[in-house]
């Protein structure tokens, strides 16, 4: 089947009915009418740069109607551009767009010539529109090529599943750099439906998520579990009950935030989706609010056209219950990283046979149990061994969001010549709950194995700090937790 | 009870930096509560020879007397009283 390239969808939306909203910006609204028209002002001024043909830029932009317009003007003049995160250090952005071969990089009212030496001559994969960046929460982000074709594929699912089309509202959480855009801002733009942006910089204020909500006549909601923690905070008695869709994706629900939702969206189908960067959504599970699960959300059914593998520790495919590495193949996924990235090995062909199939291994863990459904239990990257015990420090951190007192919480292992790894947790505590270490501990201590009791317990009255795709900073956690000695 | 007031301290600084000298009761119980574990045992131990010149050679190393404050500081006055070099 062929699928409708998503800006000759937006430039349909446009054409038929220029009037209608398609962002929210604060008090602003901006039509379709007038986003194509800065579409095309910023495709125009691309031409004028003389770039060659093929020839990937740089998109530099915080999220704004400007910045969406750019990346629009990017798709209308089919050009590859990398979109990482504004925030990043300006060493880290130079390096990224050096490796991605933009020598331009712009933004939505200048252009900066980074120099003929600084870009790498690459071969971006043809077919490219997003070059987006995987997290570096664990590390130097990777570039990512996504093909137009994954993209386009996958707006004609979700437009489907989850009914954009005129007249909706979606509210975009994430920023315009995150995968989940995907979603919330370009599907919705292809379909005519109307995107709120929530300014990054208000995106940790629970209050004003609250008022966007309240405001504007939302009916989809996709967000990290982050952002439902922070709304259920400044909730009180508010209920949006205009809400249809609430999808929650990224990371793993804590249950109690999950059990707050039906209370939150009175109206709404809650949906987990699973999915990451390189492979755009593989899974999703619909989960039905009057009967919450007890243990984790399953990851679901698989997206269509979606393959999945998971490889037991001896390497060989898992049949029945069991653990292992999850790996897919989806309709939307990226041939691999690019440049230096290449060979990492996180994609390849089915490990017994099955020629043409090109997976990518997720590194996460799943548990496939006596129904055959499929649970997250974990990063591989969140395994460490102290004191020989092999821990998990997202079941640190689980037990510690159980705690009443406890808003946000991360576990770090930092490398220790003693023990393996001394583990640190980090906790923002309830605003005004008067939580210190030595409750923290006691409620560890009852509830985990003696090794995975934190060494060092840090609590804060600060949001923990976060990378620019909204996931906790573990890196900057571990450097903070390094002796200083 | 002599001692209570500085090991009290030495607890805090070392494992609960975040927390007030009065709100450690001195029966608290650092074991069971997550404070102290193998690890900090050691580190216990050793500032208790440094601080207090015990030779942890030559005494009982029961955990239980590490359970509290209360405990730790029974432990010293036992150690103390000791004829040193008697084992």
């Amino acid at each position: 089947m062929h699928d409708t390239p998503i800006v000759e969808s937006f430039v349909a939306c446009a054409d038929r009915d220029p009037g209608a909203p398609a962002l929210v910006w604060y008090e602003r609204e901006i039509s379709y009418g007038e986003l194509y028209r800065a579409a095309v002002a910023q495709r125009d001024r691309m031409t004028r740069l003389g770039l060659g043909t093929d020839e990937p830029v740089g998109v530099l932009a915080a999220k704004s109607p400007d910045a969406v317009a750019l990346v629009l003007g990017c798709l209308l003049a089919r050009r590859p551009f990398l979109l990482p995160s504004a925030t990043l250090p300006h060493e880290t952005l130079r390096t990224l767009f050096g490796a991605a071969g933009c020598a331009r990089v712009l933004t939505p009212d200048d252009d900066l010539a980074l120099g003929e030496r600084a870009a790498a001559r690459v071969a971006v994969p043809p077919d490219t529109s997003f070059m987006l960046t995987t997290s570096g929460s664990t590390g130097t982000p990777k570039i990512v090529p996504v093909r137009a074709i994954g993209v386009d594929r996958f707006a004609a699912w979700a437009s489907v599943h989850f009914g954009i089309g005129p007249g909706t509202t979606v509210l975009n959480h994430a920023p315009l750099n995150f995968d989940l855009c995907l979603l919330d801002v370009w599907t919705t733009l292809a379909r005519g439906g109307r995107v709120v942006l929530c300014d990054p910089a208000q995106a940790a204020n629970g209050k004003h998520l609250l008022g966007l909500l309240a405001r504007h006549e939302v009916h989809l909601v996709q967000a990290v579990p982050m952002f439902y923690r922070l709304l259920a905070e400044a909730a009180g008695a508010h209920r949006f009950d205009r809400v249809e869709h609430v999808v929650f994706t990224g990371d793993l629900l804590p249950r109690r935030d999950l059990q707050v939702l039906p209370k939150l969206f009175p109206g709404a189908r809650l949906h987990n989706v699973y999915g990451c960067t390189e492979t755009n959504d593989s899974f999703t599970h619909e989960v039905d609010p009057a009967r919450l699960p007890a243990g984790p959300v399953p990851l679901g059914d698989p997206l269509p056209g979606v393959q999945v593998l998971v490889i037991a520790q001896d390497g060989t495919p898992l049949r029945g219950r069991g653990t292992g590495e999850l790996y897919v193949s989806t309709p939307f996924q990226t041939g691999g990283y690019l440049g230096e990235w290449a060979d990492v090995g996180r994609f390849g062909p089915h490990p017994h046979g099955t020629q043409g199939v090109q997976y990518y291994r997720t590194g996460d863990l799943v548990v496939r149990g006596e129904d055959g459904q499929l649970v997250l239990r974990g990063r591989d990257d969140f395994q460490v061994k102290v004191r020989g015990v092999r821990i998990d420090m997202q079941d640190i951190e689980r037990i510690l969001l159980d705690h009443p007192a406890v808003a946000e919480a991360a576990v770090v292992a930092v490398p220790d010549d003693t023990v393996g790894h001394a583990l640190t947790a980090a906790v923002r505590r309830v605003r005004g709950s008067g939580l210190n270490s030595l409750v923290v501990r006691g409620h560890c201590a009852r509830w985990l194995a003696p090794a995975a009791v934190p060494t060092t317990v840090r609590i804060t009255d600060d949001p923990l700090p976060r990378t620019s795709t909204g996931k906790v900073d573990r890196n900057l956690i571990t450097e903070q937790s390094q002796p200083s000695r | 009870m002599q001692h209570e007031r500085v090991i009290t301290e030495f607890i805090i600084h070392e494992f609960l930096p975040d927390v007030g000298a009065d709100d450690l009761d001195a029966d608290y119980d650092l074991l069971t509560g997550g404070v102290i574990d193998s690890l900090g045992l050691l580190k216990v131990i050793a500032w208790l020879e440094d601080r207090f010149g015990i030779c942890a050679d030559e005494v009982d190393l029961d955990p239980d007397s590490f359970r509290s404050v209360q405990a730790i500081n029974a432990f010293v006055e036992r150690s103390l009283s000791r004829p040193a070099g008697v084992s």
